[in-house]
């Protein structure tokens, strides 16, 4: 199972509609999908109509107590698992405290669930914590979402500088998110970006109505919206995505 | 997914849609479909545990179950023969190192109509599905009995749901089968869905009488090569070819060992026949391992290479195909038919008056041990003959010793302890992976070379592709050297006395002490 963390250090970018139509696209390209909402803000939860709970609490199984695989809930989709989040991952990090090897706690929970699945993504919470750290201590690779705005590279930057010198990191792989063609200093900025980083995929989500419709709808936008635009995108980002993962 | 059927009638589905629909599940509309499950030869995806299957219920699909509770899908423009056939993505990466070379062939195809109930909660999500499956038959079989079932499709996390449906298919009599519909439909057509098994071990008695042991071993061989004769005339995966090589050496091999029991002119007959299907599969064979390996071989070579050496692997290619309409007249030809009819029609009955070897009474566990004892010493003698000296013929003769002892102990196996068996020709075989890489590294350099001769008589190959054919074969040449420093190791490491022990202890399970 290869596992996949949708991260980014700042929020509002698009990080968790990418997820949820990330995973969507691999479970109907014949992945066995589980998503892992660590957010408590619960919202790809929400968009696969999943009640928010998970008994006993995602924090205290992060802390030791239960397995994972008895709170996965089938989605939906055919091939796509979810294990929801709850309000109780606001503690995370301090239930990660407590164990005794924190660094690994993600990737230990996950490992009895393995064989079952061919990719996990993980919809991280914002932030630089000791939760994402286990997050990276899981993940093979990192998927960042980035709108091109002046301080993105910044952020790279900052995430890079994290994860240098760290033994079996991630790899980091950026795109662009919420794009607005239309927009010249997004064309320049994206230009410039992917000669900084060239390990950017080439496939760049657009800022499209569409994928607000998500919230009404509480489903992927390719199964309300199989022709539009956005849909295409998700689609290739995630043969980006499967390119580098299964090459 | 969990799938439980249920058999059923017309009549009783008819009332199960109902009785789901008052239980407050939404019933949807039937639809006509045709579902195939696709498996290689021999089985591999259902000895995984693993069912592929091709849905056009509604538009082509790819369907893989097995290996966890989420199950695969896949839309497919065109039925996946090999494994490189199927998307680029997950399920190649699981599937394709599990089909190997083998061609993906349909095992089971059904049609028949379904429906789909769901159940869902508050916020519109499913909880449990019951599909309903109306007169499934088996495809292009006119009279077959059609089977109605129903299954209910638990979802993970979701068993409250799944129970529910369980309690309104009971509550209108109906009882749960194992397996699903497919299943169902197999087991009531007689479709075998593990597949072909070629295995050349038959279940013996050690007491029971040599001769009678020895036609069993032969005819489960005969039904090897026979199997596997359409799929070699058909070309489509190699391993027919290889499974019917295989079947006719060890004949072959056990013939030469049954000399005191098979009559000796039945021995001479078809040891000269069986002679004859090896001469003319083997060029075949020789050129489905390039095209096979060619990936390997070249890999280690920088890509201007790869690409000078492409018209070597056209020729390759192109002798294939004529070497391939050769086999397929070869094993269609009278020759072919009235050997396979006779040899067949002996091993059932025998001829009358016909003069048998000594020890055709005798118990086969003390045939077997005997010729498996010699054998064994056969090999050692030869192979401490072998010094850095020797020529390579010596090892090319020690290989085929080697092969004769591995195919007694396989073929005669069914009077030995498996356990130790196994353990025995583990052992023999580090022995033989190196005289097999010995040998065939060589040949493959004198085919090389030849092929490249080809194609300069021709004037079909630029001096860049001579010149690849020469990096190529040097590196079949250092590969020989190599394998020919490592044998005394690998002798050594095999003539111990551990190795005599282990097989007194295998063989005494032969004689039952």
């Amino acid at each position: 199972m290869k596992v996949v963390a949708n991260y980014s250090i700042k929020g509002g970018v698009g990080k968790t509609t990418s997820a949820v139509n990330l995973a969507y696209e691999a479970s109907i390209s014949g992945a066995r999908v589980l998503v892992w909402d660590l957010d408590p803000q619960a919202a790809a939860t929400y968009f696969f109509r999943v009640k928010p709970k998970v008994k006993g609490g995602t924090s205290r199984l992060v802390g030791g107590k239960g397995e994972l695989a008895s709170h996965i809930r089938a989605t939906d989709a055919p091939s796509l698992h979810l294990l929801p989040a709850d309000f109780s991952l606001r503690h995370l990090d301090l239930r990660l405290d407590g164990t005794k090897r924190p660094l690994d706690r993600l990737a230990s929970l996950l490992a009895p669930v393995a064989d079952g699945y061919d990719v996990a993504f993980l919809d991280c919470p914002p932030s630089i914590s000791l939760a994402s750290e286990s997050v990276f201590g899981a993940a093979d690779a990192l998927l960042v979402p980035v709108v091109p705005t002046t301080l993105s590279g910044r952020t790279l930057t900052q995430l890079a500088d994290f994860l240098d010198g760290k033994r079996d990191a991630p790899t980091v792989l950026p795109y662009f998110s919420m794009v607005d063609g239309r927009k010249r200093l997004h064309r320049e900025l994206m230009t410039t970006l992917r000669a900084a980083w060239p390990n950017f995929l080439p496939t760049s989500i657009p800022a499209a109505s569409v994928v607000e419709r998500m919230g009404p709808e509480r489903a992927p936008v390719a199964t309300f919206a199989p022709s539009a635009v956005a849909t295409a995108a998700f689609h290739g980002l995630w043969t980006d995505v499967a390119a580098r993962l299964w090459p | 997914m969990e799938a439980i059927s249920f058999t059923s009638s017309e009549h009783r589905l008819a009332k199960l849609s109902r009785a789901l629909t008052d239980a407050g599940f939404v019933v949807g509309p039937w639809a006509p479909g045709r579902r195939t499950v696709l498996d290689t030869f021999d089985g591999r995806l259902h000895a995984a545990g693993l069912r592929l299957e091709l849905s056009d219920l509604h538009r082509p699909e790819l369907v893989l179950r097995g290996g966890g509770t989420a199950v695969s899908h896949v839309k497919v423009t065109a039925v996946p023969r090999f494994g490189s056939d199927l998307p680029q993505g997950p399920l190649r990466a699981r599937l394709a190192p599990l089909l190997d070379v083998r061609a993906l062939l349909p095992v089971l195809r059904v049609t028949g109509r379904q429906a789909v109930a769901t159940l869902a909660d508050g916020r519109g999500k499913r909880e449990v599905a019951v599909v309903l499956h109306g007169g499934v038959v088996l495809d292009g079989v006119p009279g077959a009995a059609p089977v109605w079932a129903a299954e209910i499709d638990e979802l993970q996390g979701y068993p409250k749901a799944a129970e529910r449906a369980r309690r309104v298919i009971r509550s209108i009599g109906l009882e749960p089968h194992g397996g699903d519909v497919l299943d169902l439909v197999a087991a009531a057509a007689g479709v075998d869905l593990r597949g072909y098994s070629g295995s050349p071990t038959v279940p013996l008695a050690p007491d029971e009488p040599a001769l009678e042991a020895y036609r069993r071993v032969l005819a489960n061989l005969a039904a090897a090569v026979e199997r596997n004769r359409p799929g070699t005339i058909d070309a489509i995966d190699p391993e027919f070819l290889h499974e019917l090589r295989v079947a006719v050496r060890r004949s072959r091999s056990v013939l030469s060992e049954a000399k005191r029991v098979l009559p000796a002119e039945v021995r001479a007959r078809y040891r000269e026949e069986f002679g004859w299907f090896g001469a003319v599969t083997g060029p075949a064979r020789d050129l489905d391992v390039y095209v096979i390996e060619w990936p390997d071989y070249v890999r280690p070579l920088g890509p201007e290479t790869v690409v000078a050496l492409q018209p070597v692997l056209d020729h390759i290619a192109r002798r294939r195909v004529a070497a391939y309409a050769e086999l397929a007249d070869a094993l269609g030809s009278d020759r072919y038919k009235t050997t396979m009819a006779t040899w067949r029609a002996w091993l059932q009955a025998g001829s009358p008056g016909e003069e048998v070897g000594r020890d055709a009474a005798a118990p086969i566990g003390r045939v077997a041990a005997d010729r498996i004892s010699v054998a064994q010493a056969r090999m050692l003698s030869r192979g401490r003959t072998i010094t850095e000296a020797s020529p390579a013929e010596a090892l090319h003769e020690l290989r085929k010793d080697a092969k004769r002892l591995r195919y007694l102990l396989e073929c005669l196996g069914g009077v030995l302890a498996p356990a130790p068996r196994k353990a025995f020709v583990q052992r023999l075989k580090a022995l033989q992976d190196n005289l097999g890489e010995h040998q065939d590294t060589e040949v493959h350099a004198v085919q090389l070379r030849t092929f490249s001769h080809e194609l300069f008589e021709t004037g079909s190959a630029p001096a860049q592709t001579l010149v690849a054919v020469g990096q190529l074969a040097e590196r079949f040449e250092l590969r020989r050297e190599a394998a020919r420093k490592e044998f005394a190791r690998r002798f050594g490491a095999y003539d111990t006395k551990e190795t005599a022990r282990s097989l007194d202890g295998l063989l005494r399970t032969a004689l039952g002490s």
